[in-house]
């Protein structure tokens, strides 16, 4: 292993053999050959990459990859068939919250035996019993039976011994999907921190978001093998391009009609600098939208275009009313130029209203009407994606 | 020589396993960890109540005679059938996080020991209530057979709980092996019952020798007879070296399995 590194993955391939129906008895393996019948799949073919000390890695690629499996090699809960895995220092993964918790001894208690399955001595649990106290924040619970708590609690008390361990690799899959969005920010800051102090983090996510904003190297798996691996603005940005390609279907709109909608939607499209297809924009790209609509006969109607993140924070509600007067009620084909979206990098939903003017009712509704993709370079936080320019200058400056 | 320093490094582990097994198994039950001792007391009420009432042994004080033994012999049992399950029963953990696998078998290994231990205090307590009495020279000897029997027992558990996670009909078959062993050694009756020509093959039963070793201590208060502890030395140290060895190569498939 070089001195460098702090994870070696040598040509690393692993099957896994699926029984049709495994017989797990005597009996079952006696009485019916079929079920000894299985098929050899090759998950990971031939795997191999390095990650340095000081850099973190984001493993990427569609469902079904191997990246899980991967993973549970990574921290020695499968072994590779063939290939070499280190590994420098102490792992700790957040891929299974709470293990070994007993619902009937106290969070406090708990600290100890999920800590020692880390691999911490009595005398380290001592020294981070107050920090992981803290950091799970349960007040006056801490002495209370686990099982009393609520599932928001078990996570945070889980979450707090596992990234409190003092781990040189810290493995994380899909993280923070726990607690509430200001535990999450926490878990965000405190996972920064530890990279700051030389903590080496692998993380899986399908968020290119996550990624860019922990790691700085990547990896991307496909088929059993690297397809590309290096600097993550590059390789996410190929990911991205070729998940683009794959896309197509999984976006198509998707008519919702309710009984008591009397209108409809249909024919909808999402052009991005005046092209069909494509799912995934820049804050560079000019969007418009196309859709045909049928409403009530008399009356007229408006517009409502809402654009919601996946994590439910509503980034644009925009109400077309045609200067107070309204559409015709009937039909019509309508072209709604968007413009450019300035947002950050993630998934976003687009919902489409037609409302009955001056009344609270709605002619129909789609929602979601399309999910895509931004992807905007660099790291952000928030909403908005803006490019601001900084200048400084000292007064020794003219 | 690497699985001796990973299971150090992971001490903490086995003894919260172990403190968790101790604590959590009787939590919500009313007699809690009274438990511990009421289990072997029954068995002794319907032994001693069989085998001098109903069918009477011609064995001077046969409780005592009995306890001596019964308590080990639960031990021993105890991690044949129960310690099937130990890895699967935690496959959850198993599935999802890394630790040495052998901690599970020695973490269960140490509880039933500590469960023993426990016991053996009842039975202090009986010999000298009873008036039997003790000798403390023999007692001497009693940590040894206690670390033999260990020897025996996790070299057990490692091995039938490995193999367990590849066929699930172990658990059943340990169940019926333990049932028939219990009669092959000597804990309803006497040592001297088993034919002269039959005790060399006897005593190749490693429990045989260790509990006719706690008999000695206990019942006839002296030494036990060394000759007797061979199987027993012999099969401690082998097999806790094959079972750590057949433990290792079979756990690393463990979680295909689950």
């Amino acid at each position: 292993m070089q001195d460098w590194n702090v994870i070696e993955v040598n040509h690393v391939a692993k099957s896994f053999k699926i029984y049709t129906d495994k017989g797990h008895t005597l009996k079952e393996r006696a009485i019916s050959l079929k079920r000894n019948r299985y098929q050899t799949r090759e998950v990971l073919k031939d795997i191999n990459f390095q990650v340095k000390r000081g850099d973190s890695l984001g493993l990427i690629g569609h469902n079904g990859c191997g990246k899980s499996t991967l993973l549970k090699m990574l921290t020695k809960i499968m072994y590779p068939d063939k290939g070499s895995i280190e590994i420098r220092g102490r792992v700790s993964s957040l891929l299974e919250l709470g293990a070994g918790f007993h619902p009937d001894l106290s969070g406090r208690e708990n600290i100890y035996i999920n800590a020692s399955i880390f691999g911490m001595t009595r005398k380290e649990i001592d020294e981070r019993l107050q920090t992981i106290i803290d950091f799970a924040d349960l007040g006056d619970y801490i002495d209370n039976p686990v099982r009393t708590y609520s599932s928001g609690m078990y996570m945070r008390l889980a979450f707090s011994v596992a990234i409190n361990v003092d781990a040189d690799v810290l493995i994380v899959d899909e993280i923070l999907a726990v607690g509430d969005v200001n535990f999450q920010r926490k878990c965000l800051k405190k996972m920064n921190e530890l990279q700051e102090q030389g903590v080496t983090i692998v993380l899986v996510s399908h968020s290119m978001e996550q990624i860019t904003s922990v790691c700085n190297q990547c990896v991307w798996i496909q088929d059993g093998v690297v397809v590309d691996a290096g600097e993550t603005g590059r390789v996410t940005e190929r990911y991205l391009a070729f998940m683009e390609e794959q896309a197509g279907a999984e976006h198509v709109a998707e008519t919702v009609r309710k009984k008591e909608c009397i209108g409809t939607i249909d024919q909808a499209q999402l052009l991005a600098n005046g092209a069909e297809g494509k799912y995934i924009f820049t804050p560079q790209d000019e969007l418009e939208l196309r859709f045909h609509y049928t409403g009530p006969d008399t009356g007229v109607v408006c517009f409502l275009v809402d654009i919601t993140r996946e994590d439910f924070v509503t980034c644009l509600i925009k109400d077309y009313t045609n200067d107070e007067k309204g559409y015709p009620g009937k039909e019509g084909f309508v072209t709604i130029k968007l413009g450019k979206l300035p947002l950050i990098s993630g998934r976003y939903f687009m919902n489409l209203k037609i409302i009955i003017k001056d009344t609270d009712d709605w002619a129909a509704q789609v929602s979601p009407l399309f999910s895509f993709d931004m992807y905007a370079p660099g790291k952000h936080g928030g909403v908005l994606y803006v490019e601001p320019i900084c200048e400084v200058r000292t007064t020794g400056d003219q | 020589m690497n699985v001796l320093k990973d299971i150090y490094r992971y001490r903490e582990m086995v003894r919260s396993l172990v403190k968790r097994d101790l604590q959590g198994r009787y939590k919500n039950s009313a007699l809690g960890f009274l438990w511990t001792f009421l289990n072997p007391l029954f068995q002794l009420c319907v032994y001693s109540f069989l085998f001098t009432v109903i069918i009477p042994m011609p064995i001077e004080k046969y409780y005592i005679h009995l306890f001596v033994v019964l308590v080990p012999w639960i031990f021993f049992s105890t991690c044949m059938t129960a310690g099937a399950r130990v890895v699967l029963d935690q496959q959850d953990m198993v599935k999802k996080i890394y630790f040495p696998r052998t901690v599970l078998p020695i973490a269960f290994t140490l509880s039933q020991l500590v469960n023993m231990l426990l016991s053996m205090l009842v039975i202090l307590v009986i010999v000298v209530v009873s008036g039997h009495g003790i000798n403390l020279v023999a007692l001497l000897a009693l940590p040894g057979l206690v670390l033999l029997q260990f020897l025996v027992c996790l070299a057990i558990v490692l091995i039938v709980s490995a193999v367990t996670v590849y066929l699930r009909d172990m658990e059943m078959i340990l169940g019926v092996v333990a049932f028939a062993l219990m009669y092959a050694a000597p804990v309803i009756y006497a040592e001297s019952y088993i034919p002269e020509k039959l005790r060399g093959l006897y005593y190749c039963n490693p429990m045989a020798g260790i509990l006719s070793g706690y008999r000695s201590v206990f019942y006839y208060k002296e030494l036990p007879d060394v000759s007797i502890l061979i199987s027993p030395i012999l099969f401690g140290t082998i097999g806790v070296v094959l079972g750590f060895l057949a433990f290792g190569r079979m756990q690393r498939h463990f979680v295909e399995q689950m």
